[in-house]
């Protein structure tokens, strides 16, 4: 045990179901007040418009969103994000609200002996040191990947975020452009997140959610993709990509979704497709191999969609 | 205030907001069977019901439990015991049984859910791997706990009673066991160990006034006489209060100043010329050791101690083949650089002591593999009386080679409940656990190999690098030469010495980097020579116990129908690699064996830390009176009882089980003599009723040498390299206290991958692996441990490695989620195959299993991904990054 050097957040901190913030307590990293979040009919369940769209409550179990039957039927990709995300036991307790406002799991700024850009420092660690988990879209001055996986999942969705204060926030929104390293998140202080909004599904559209890791479960992707796509006469009509893993925020795969629409849905356009995944990339020194996975992940889960 | 339920019973909780669920259930309540270990909602084994949902309660905050229900392993088994417990107890899905009461809790659940859905159907292995995804267990007891919940939930444990193939196993599964950390004596203090944050600096002032000042606190200081840190977490002092609160703010309290010294980190600086000198010449004795044995002398110089290469026989013959070989473009000639990860313990029991002082006598529980010698270094050390010492360690979470030394923990804890006048227990969290307690150091391996044109092996040159942070003693090159005898061999050993921690014994030390290097370059020479890779090693390596495993494995239907490479996105291939260890043994152990109260008694300061030490004894003393394991009480885990064996290596079995033979059939002897009453005529149990009636007794023998009745070809490894062996072996004697027998304990290994050229995944599907350590004490034991090994292996080959700052050396992989062991979804299915034969030289016939077990796998997985892939993996762990980079044909970072 050393002594937190100061490397620490002090500032006032929201809990829902605390499995973040428990083990940023006992490391020393977090030692401000903590604010319990307590639920209310708006802010846990899931509830349904009649034009099929639903609505989750920011306190909703993780657990609760991946076995919910009526959800997966209408945004499967979520529901798989959901399942694919930590652990059965984590899923019990974490809540969809704080997995979108959870902190950086960068190991520089999980160590509280540390400074980096997220704990009021003045440059990151990260990017002159050890970045083998690090992004490969190199997009602000912190180089650690966003967290969520949910948050990746709702931007296949155009989720819109309502929080205390404000509502209709998009995912980019509510994470930014990643050109901000101090913060995971651009809620202010004290805004609390209540719920979040899906438009209804596309009749006929599919999804599905995949992680790229080392090992079977349990671990934080190296590159994790959600793909919805409507396929009808052999054609994609829309197609939606988002990743994480690779950026400090999730981000659409823009020219890969370009390349399918209106496309022939065949091994030759998604192959041609995934090569175009990594378009804008900006790899770091130990973080090519993640171009190579997010081609890869792209090619499985399109060619999967469409079979 | 608010309340929840626990077990049953309505307790109260605090206000702190800081509070944990899992401090309310072993602090609050003293229910022990939930265990701490990583603190991050990673590892599972603090996993609770809550309204019956399993939940890390290391991450719950209690106030979350408010009106709740919480169900804790103590409330399952509590009326009876759940069919999960039987079938855990019944298939010994458990070894240390650290894990175990996260698994038996999440298992039971997932038990409970399947039977009320599906009935006796019985779950596959992915229904299975992902339900326990949230658990992790070091010893790597899988392959029994697929088979326990299968079966538990297929109906086949809904009966009264099981029998334990561990004797300890109904313990484990029902959390009653008791290891360090559990301990808790009234007026107990909490300990905890301030550290650098410097790789190097001289600490010009340390005042502990502040700390002291505080209520309650004590401080000790744990700095050398030179006042030199030299690794980021170097302890500086230490001090106790209280609780882990009043102690953290104790540790603020302390006031460090220092003067920061240049530093170096790693293997490729450490022996750049001009790095920083991390110990001067007078300094030199502060490093750690990295191996089994002390070392022998060598040259030092800077950083770089070495070369050691007394193995090395005709070396510069072999230099200059390999010389022409290369010059001539010999393609017999295979060279290749090889590169192992710094492989952490990772125990799931973190480095514990809890220590006592009553009047001058000393009570030290500590979480070690060593009670016995502990003791021993404690009484040198603080010049206290032998007999004033005492060392238990009932149950160990695991050790690993990591806990076979005189550690902080267990300075700290004693020279603060001494400066306290309390009890004082210091347990490393999980950061000091990945950090400063030990690892198996990472290395650079150079192997040139030289095929003779008629298919001999001529030369054989190994130079390792091992990248030993703080530490010296690292032999990787050197056990190059106790196999595959060549016409030279140039073998050359290198610590280099960094500002990092020291490395540790770990499980085999030097042997699955050895193989990982050696085993692959036989593997290219096969290919190259066009033989069959069995059929090359049973030409190449004589040794008899390993002869008849390759017979074995060339026998086996997966190896004979291999297939062709594949191009598809999904490549399958086959790979076989050996490994050995020494079969050491200690002298000077003794075993009591006695008739006490009318049940037979068998007693000696060794430990079972997860091996299964306690069966061993028990099963092997009821075979000889007929009686069932549970009639035999095992007393071990306390260093008052006569000298037995450190848990390291491999040394246990062997150890104890020749006096423990010789002491039943002097006691048999007793027991008749004194017998008043002969056993009735036609008796089942004649033994059961002798001992039943005969009065106390007891029994000590001493191990004594083996006999000389060695089967033909079996000789002591050391014999063999003649002069310089015998010397080593002495010194080992000597000043290690373990003498090298003969006959070589070994396993060959049969590994199937499929690798996804997509996305870097190596799946590994099946392992056989066939165990040459004589005849087999507790089968169902022998078996976890050697599918443990494997685990561990694929551990080593496709997911471990020890990340660092490079610039700061500080360990970025101090957490669960950040250093990855594998999961039971990374399990394939194993295949034990022992060879009983070989040891017939020694009292029992029986060898230690642990590390022979463990060094062939990385380099089979190796062999294996080449047969898939067709390109070579040099360097592991064999990550995502490194397979699609190797794939391009690039380097990965």
């Amino acid at each position: 045990m050393s002594v937190a050097t100061g490397e620490v957040i002090t500032a006032p901190e929201f809990r829902a179901a605390g499995t973040d913030l428990s083990e940023r307590r006992r490391s020393g990293l977090s030692c401000g007040s903590i604010i319990d979040l307590t639920a209310s009919p708006d802010t846990i369940g899931i509830a349904w418009s009649t034009d099929g769209a639903a609505r989750i409550g920011a306190l909703t179990a993780i657990a609760a969103v991946a076995s919910d039957a009526r959800l997966a039927q209408a945004y499967p990709g979520i529901t798989a994000a959901a399942q694919g995300l930590a652990t059965p036991q984590i899923r019990h307790m974490a809540t969809i609200g704080g997995n979108l406002a959870q902190r950086s799991r960068c190991w520089y700024f999980r160590n509280p002996q540390i400074a980096c850009l997220k704990k009021g420092g003045s440059d990151c660690p990260a990017r002159s040191g050890n970045h083998l988990y690090h992004v490969a879209f190199d997009l602000g001055p912190c180089v650690a990947p966003h967290p969520s996986t949910i948050a990746m999942a709702l931007m296949a969705y155009d989720a819109k975020v309502t929080t205390d204060r404000r509502s209709g926030l998009s995912i980019s929104d509510l994470l930014g452009d990643g050109s901000n390293g101090a913060t995971d998140n651009l809620l202010a202080s004290g805004e609390r997140i209540e719920r979040i909004e899906l438009p209804a599904p596309l009749a006929g559209e599919r999804a599905l959610y995949k992680r790229a890791i080392s090992r079977s479960y349990a671990e934080w992707p190296l590159v994790e993709i959600c793909v919805r796509a409507m396929v009808t006469g052999g054609i994609f009509q829309q197609v939606r990509i988002t990743a994480g893993g690779i950026a400090p925020v999730p981000l659409r795969l823009a020219a890969s979704e370009a390349a399918l629409k209106g496309e022939p849905a065949n091994a030759a356009t998604i192959a041609q497709a995934a090569e175009l995944a990594t378009s804008g990339a900006k790899p770091l020194p130990m973080t090519g191999y993640k171009l190579e996975l997010l081609t890869g992940l792209v090619r499985d889960v399109v060619e999967r969609i469409v079979v | 205030m608010t309340t929840t339920t626990i077990n049953g019973r309505v307790e109260s909780l605090p206000d702190d907001p800081d509070a944990l669920l899992i401090d309310i259930v072993r602090d609050q309540l003293k229910l022990t069977g939930t265990k701490l270990v990583c603190g991050a909602g990673v590892c599972g084994a603090c996993t609770v019901l809550v309204d019956g949902a399993p939940v890390a309660s290391c991450l719950m905050p209690a106030q979350a439990a408010a009106g709740k229900a919480v169900t804790t392993v103590e409330g399952i088994g509590a009326a009876q015991l759940h069919p999960v417990q039987k079938a855990f107890m019944a298939h010994d899905a458990l070894q240390c049984g650290f894990c175990t009461p996260g698994f038996i809790v999440e298992a039971t659940a997932f038990c409970d859910q399947w039977r009320a859905t599906k009935g006796t159907a019985v779950p596959s292995r992915e229904e299975i791997g992902a339900a326990l995804s949230g658990h992790l267990c070091r010893c790597g007891a899988y392959d029994g706990i697929f088979r326990a919940v299968a079966d538990a939930c297929a109906g086949r444990f809904d009966v009264d009673n099981v029998a334990a193939p561990r004797i300890e196993a109904r313990d484990k599964v029902t959390g009653a066991a008791k290891y360090t950390v559990d301990i808790n004596h009234d007026g107990q203090l909490e300990g905890l160990i301030l550290r650098s944050r410097d790789a190097h600096a001289r600490i010009t002032m340390l005042d502990l006034a502040p700390a002291r000042a505080l209520a309650g606190a004590v401080a000790v200081s744990l700095l050398g006489d030179d006042k030199i840190v030299r690794y980021v977490g170097e302890p500086i002092a230490a001090v106790a209060a209280s609780d882990r609160k009043s102690a953290l703010a104790a540790l603020a309290a302390i006031k460090v100043s220092s003067e920061k010294l240049p530093a170096v980190v790693g293997l490729d600086a450490g022996r750049k010329d001009g790095a920083p000198v991390v110990f001067d010449k007078a300094s030199r004795k502060r490093a750690g050791n990295v191996s089994e044995a002390a070392g022998g002398p060598a040259p030092w110089k800077q950083n770089i101690r070495g070369p050691t290469a007394v193995f090395s026989t005709r070396a510069k013959k072999a230099r200059s083949w390999v010389d022409e070989a290369r010059q001539a473009n010999n393609r017999l000639l295979v060279e290749a650089t090889f590169r192992t990860a710094t492989q952490q313990h990772a125990c799931l029991e973190p480095h514990a002591a809890v220590a006592r002082f009553d009047g001058d006598r000393l009570t030290l529980h500590a979480s070690t593999q060593q009670v016995f010698h502990l003791k021993e270094q404690i009484a040198k050390r603080y010049k206290i009386d032998h007999d004033k010492v005492r060392v238990i360690a009932d149950h160990v979470g695991g050790g690993f080679g990591s806990k076979a030394s005189l550690g902080t923990e267990t300075i700290a804890a004693i020279e603060l409940a001494r400066e306290a006048k309390a009890p004082v227990r210091v347990a490393y969290d999980r950061q000091e656990e990945l950090s400063v307690a030990g690892y198996r150091p990472a290395a650079e391996l150079k192997v040139a190999l030289l095929a003779s044109d008629q298919g001999g092996l001529k030369a054989l040159s190994v130079t390792a690098h091992a990248d030993t942070g703080a530490a010296t003693n690292s032999t990787i090159a050197g056990l190059a030469r106790l196999i595959y005898p060549a016409e030279a061999k140039d073998l050359s050993d290198f610590d280099v010495i960094s500002n990092l921690p020291p490395g540790a014994a770990f499980r085999g030390p030097g042997g699955p980097p050895m193989a990982f290097a050696v085993e692959q370059s036989i593997d290219e020479a096969a290919l190259r020579l066009r033989v069959d890779p069995i059929a090359l090693r049973k030409r190449w390596d004589p040794d008899p116990n390993r002869q008849r495993l390759y017979d074995w494995a060339s026998g086996l239907d997966i190896w004979r129908n291999r297939k062709p490479q594949q191009n598809g996105r999904y490549r399958r291939g086959i790979g076989v690699a050996t490994g050995y260890w020494l079969y050491l043994w200690q002298p000077n152990v003794k075993v009591e064996v006695a008739v006490k109260g009318g049940r037979i008694v068998a007693s000696t300061a060794t430990q079972d830390i997860g091996t299964g030490t306690r069966s061993v004894l028990a099963d092997t003393i009821a075979r000889e009176f007929d009686l069932e394991p549970s009639d035999i009480d095992v007393r071990i885990g306390d260093s008052s009882l006569p000298e037995g064996p450190g848990s390291g290596g491999s040394r246990v079995t062997a150890s104890v089980m020749p006096p423990t033979l010789q002491a039943v059939r002097k006691l048999k002897a007793a027991i008749l003599e004194q017998a008043t009453r002969k056993p009735a005529p036609g008796s089942n149990a004649p033994w059961r009723e002798l001992i039943a009636r005969s009065p106390d007794i007891a029994v000590t023998e001493a191990r004594g040498e083996d006999g000389k009745n060695t089967a033909p070809g079996i000789r002591s490894p050391l014999r063999e390299v003649g002069l310089i062996g015998m010397v080593f072996g002495w010194m080992m004697r000597r000043f290690s206290n373990i003498a090298v027998g003969a006959g070589v304990p070994s396993s060959v290994q049969v590994i199937e991958v499929e690798v996804d050229t997509w996305l870097g995944h190596v799946r590994v599907l099946n392992v056989h692996t066939g165990i040459a350590v004589g005849k087999i004490a507790s089968p169902a034991l022998a078996r976890s441990q050697a599918c443990g090994a494997v685990i561990q292996g694929l551990g080593y080959a496709l997911y471990e490695a020890r990340e660092l700052d490079p610039n700061s050396g500080d360990v970025l992989t101090a957490g669960m989620e950040d250093y990855r062991i594998p999961g039971i979804a990374d399990t394939p299915e194993i295949n034990v195959h022992f060879d009983e034969a070989g040891f017939d030289h020694v009292l029992g016939n029986s060898v230690g299993i642990g590390e022979a077990s463990t060094v062939p796998t990385s380099a089979a997985v190796a062999n294996a991904i080449y047969d898939a892939i067709g390109v070579r993996l040099t360097e592991i762990p064999i990550r995502p990054d490194r397979i699609v980079a190797a794939l391009k044909g690039r380097t990965a970072a």
